[in-house]
């Protein structure tokens, strides 16, 4: 018995010495969600795994965006979670104060490629003067269209609206002449989430030259006419017009809907990421991909509303990238497995299986000039110059929170717009307070 | 005094393992919830690090929070509409419908059981299934009869998830009251035939007061179970814009959506204590049919 036992604790003491382990979270699914990046890791780990003598392991889960921002947070305040965290570049300011993730300057210091790192996506990575995210790439957002029902439609493709005005006649004549198409996916309400923030509210709100925060004043924004006129905007598709489905905003789930929707031809129009081509559509996505991607969809710039003072056309960037568990017992490793994982040639083979928009400048040369993606290289050039980035403050999830409220509200004839707006306006203020908030004309 | 069938110390002793139990997996968190719920901890941000004890902050934010006044009504209805008029009325129907019928009885308790012991996700996955807009086997029945096809999550959805509710948990108030109609003897009931009684005065005058034990006891076991249910969120995840948002989904979305653990330790504190008076409501009952 005595023996016996000694022979087990012995072997878990030599399991513990000599297995080494990096371990790896990214909301990424075999077959689903991000399933290219499943197929990049298990391309490159074994690799790794060999060159280091350890063992890399990567942890997959499919789900949405604010289920695995909470695992995350628990596994960490748990005393556990991942060495390397896959995160969204906008979570780093509110982990960071949580105390949540290592600085990882020490562990960039050993990263050659650290240098060709654009400087805004460095920002994106940092927070009070320490980095705390490597970006593994960033994005543009566009309204994105299925050319065949255009045509079917009698609309000339190429298509590019030039004001709201242009997209709702658009959405108009496909609502007249192809019944059961749902004529245009304006993300809303909260069931969407940050989605709904980024891709549906900024994409609008922008275009009227507003945004929510000031970053001049350094104050949040609580009333403008861009804000009155992004929720017309919001009540004229949805509402007045019904040139979007308000339900199916609503509904559990909406998000993957809305992406089975529009493969299956039921959405015309889809304001999204460059996520939505290179990933939820690509030929090898087994869930929503088209195989003919390239020739179906279309995609155009988002105009600006239209009026002599608006921007022309309007973008939004984000990012993910690596950050660093506070946890992580051998950050030694971690620097070893990262730089492995950026050096140029896994990072193309990752651009040729999910294209992106590259945050590092020695791969964007050789992405536009190697690997010619055509898509990459047109959104890139029309959509960088008008992109801006999120006011991504602690307190910022909260304000999103209420953004995509003040739209469900709006969208579902709960309140009218003036209403919504009050009670937006009410509720920022006590999350920020008096001080911090402004309003505009 | 009646003399004990064991000494003190052997009751003590048996006990003691049941209070650990319930001491540590009960008191102790009830006891952190409190303390939680006075402080404005967060799961992210800096008070996740630093939180401060607000004292009763929180408590008087959860008395005008509009989201909290929504899901507390909505569960006093879901709770009314789908434990108290549905199961305990279904149950009672349904017992009175088989007893004394044996075949009937152990067919639909097989069915009714069924509904019972079907993992949850499961039947969450079931009932998508038959409700969506689309391809839900209900919607496909009514436009083979040439109705409209209804989105019932979205038109309907406070009556979909007590519809579903009362399909899941009728069983149990159905066995309930089919062993408590069977500790009626049968003599009561042949009495009030033979001196021709109809089937409402048997049910008023001999069946009712026979149960009214069991329909309390009933009452306040699935008033308590249905009160803090959570299975719905799975069907609606609180959608559509709130209009299922039951206070488990409520306190669940305060603090692992939005990371405010404090403010949903308080909201769960309060919840408690609703729990607590509907309890006090059923027990004070009892009390007076005993008196």
């Amino acid at each position: 018995m005595r023996k016996w036992l000694v022979a087990v604790l012995v072997s878990i003491v030599v399991v513990f010495a000599l297995g080494q382990k990096v371990t790896i979270i990214a909301n990424a699914i075999k077959g689903g969600k991000n399933t290219q990046v499943v197929d990049w890791f298990e391309k490159y780990i074994p690799e790794i795994e060999k060159d280091l003598g350890i063992k890399v392991e990567l942890i997959q889960t499919g789900i949405k965006d604010e289920d695995f921002k909470a695992r995350i947070v628990l596994d960490i305040k748990g005393g556990g979670g991942a060495d390397i965290l896959w995160i969204d570049g906008f979570w780093v300011p509110e982990f960071v104060e949580a105390g949540y993730l290592r600085p990882i300057d020490d562990i960039l210091a050993e990263i050659p490629a650290w240098k060709y790192y654009y400087d805004s996506m460095k920002a994106m990575g940092s927070y009070k003067g320490k980095t705390y995210l490597v970006p593994a790439s960033t994005d543009v957002r566009m309204i994105y269209y299925n050319k065949e029902l255009f045509k079917k439609a009698g609309i000339p493709v190429p298509w590019q609206p030039k004001s709201w005005e242009d997209i709702i006649k658009t959405a108009r004549i496909i609502k007249e002449k192809l019944p059961g198409v749902i004529p245009i996916q304006l993300n809303a309400g909260t069931e969407m989430g940050e989605a709904t923030t980024m891709q549906g509210f900024f994409m609008v709100l922008l275009g009227a030259g507003g945004n929510l925060y000031d970053w001049q004043l350094g104050k949040w924004i609580i009333k403008s006419s861009a804000l009155r006129d992004t929720l017309n905007f919001y009540k004229q598709i949805y509402v007045d017009e019904k040139l979007g489905d308000a339900a199916l905003q609503m509904s559990p789930g909406a998000r993957e809907k809305t992406f089975e929707l529009f493969r299956q031809e039921k959405i015309e129009m889809y304001v999204e990421g460059t996520w939505f081509y290179t990933s939820v559509l690509n030929p090898n996505n087994p869930s929503w991909g088209l195989p003919d991607r390239d020739e179906r969809i279309g995609w155009a710039a988002m105009p600006g509303r239209g009026k002599p003072q608006d921007p022309e056309f309007v973008s939004i960037s984000g990012g993910t990238g690596f950050a660093v568990n506070v946890n992580c017992k051998n950050p030694k490793l971690v620097a070893e497995v990262l730089k492995r994982l950026l050096y140029v040639e896994p990072q193309l083979s990752y651009f040729q299986m999910k294209p992106f928009v590259s945050p590092r400048s020695d791969l964007a040369d050789s992405c536009w000039t190697v690997n010619k993606d055509k898509f990459i290289a047109e959104t890139s050039r029309a959509l960088v110059k008008y992109t801006t980035f999120r006011p991504a403050f602690p307190v910022y999830p909260e304000i999103s929170f209420q953004a995509q409220l003040l739209t469900e509200r709006v969208i579902t004839g709960q309140m009218s717009v003036d209403k919504a707006i009050e009670e937006f306006a009410k509720e920022v203020t006590k999350i920020v307070g008096k001080e911090n908030v402004i309003e505009k004309p | 005094m009646k003399r004990s069938l064991m000494g003190r110390k052997v009751i003590v002793f048996f006990l003691i393992p049941a209070l650990s139990l319930i001491f540590v997996f009960l008191i102790l968190p009830g006891v952190w919830v409190l303390k939680i719920g006075m402080t404005n901890e967060t799961l992210t941000g800096a008070k996740a690090r630093n939180p401060d004890f607000v004292g009763f902050e929180n408590y008087a934010k959860v008395l005008s929070d509009r989201f909290f006044y929504n899901a507390l009504r909505i569960t006093l209805l879901f709770v009314l509409g789908s434990a108290i008029i549905g199961q305990a009325g279904l149950g009672l129907s349904l017992a009175l419908l088989t007893y004394r019928r044996r075949r009937l009885k152990s067919f639909i308790q097989s069915v009714v059981i069924l509904a019972w012991i079907i993992p949850e996700v499961v039947v969450a996955y079931l009932w998508i299934a038959f409700l969506d807009k689309d391809y839900g086997t209900l919607n496909m029945l009514l436009s083979a009869i040439g109705l409209r096809k209804i989105n019932w999550f979205y038109e309907h959805p406070l009556l979909t998830i007590i519809v579903f509710n009362v399909w899941r948990g009728t069983a149990y108030s159905m066995l309930l009251f089919s062993a408590a109609l069977e500790t009626i003897p049968p003599s009561y009931l042949e009495t009030a035939e033979v001196i021709g009684a109809s089937s409402w005065r048997k049910f008023k005058d001999v069946i009712l007061p026979n149960i009214r034990s069991y329909i309390l006891t009933d009452l306040i076991l699935i008033t308590l179970w249905t009160f803090n249910v959570f299975t719905p969120y799975l069907l609606t995840g609180g959608g559509p814009s709130f209009r299922t948002e039951l206070l488990s989904i409520y306190i669940y979305r305060t603090a692992f959506r939005y990371f405010k653990l404090g403010y949903g330790a308080s909201i769960a504190t309060v919840a408690l204590l609703v729990n607590f008076a509907l309890a006090m409501f059923y027990l004070s009952l009892s009390r007076r049919k005993r008196t």
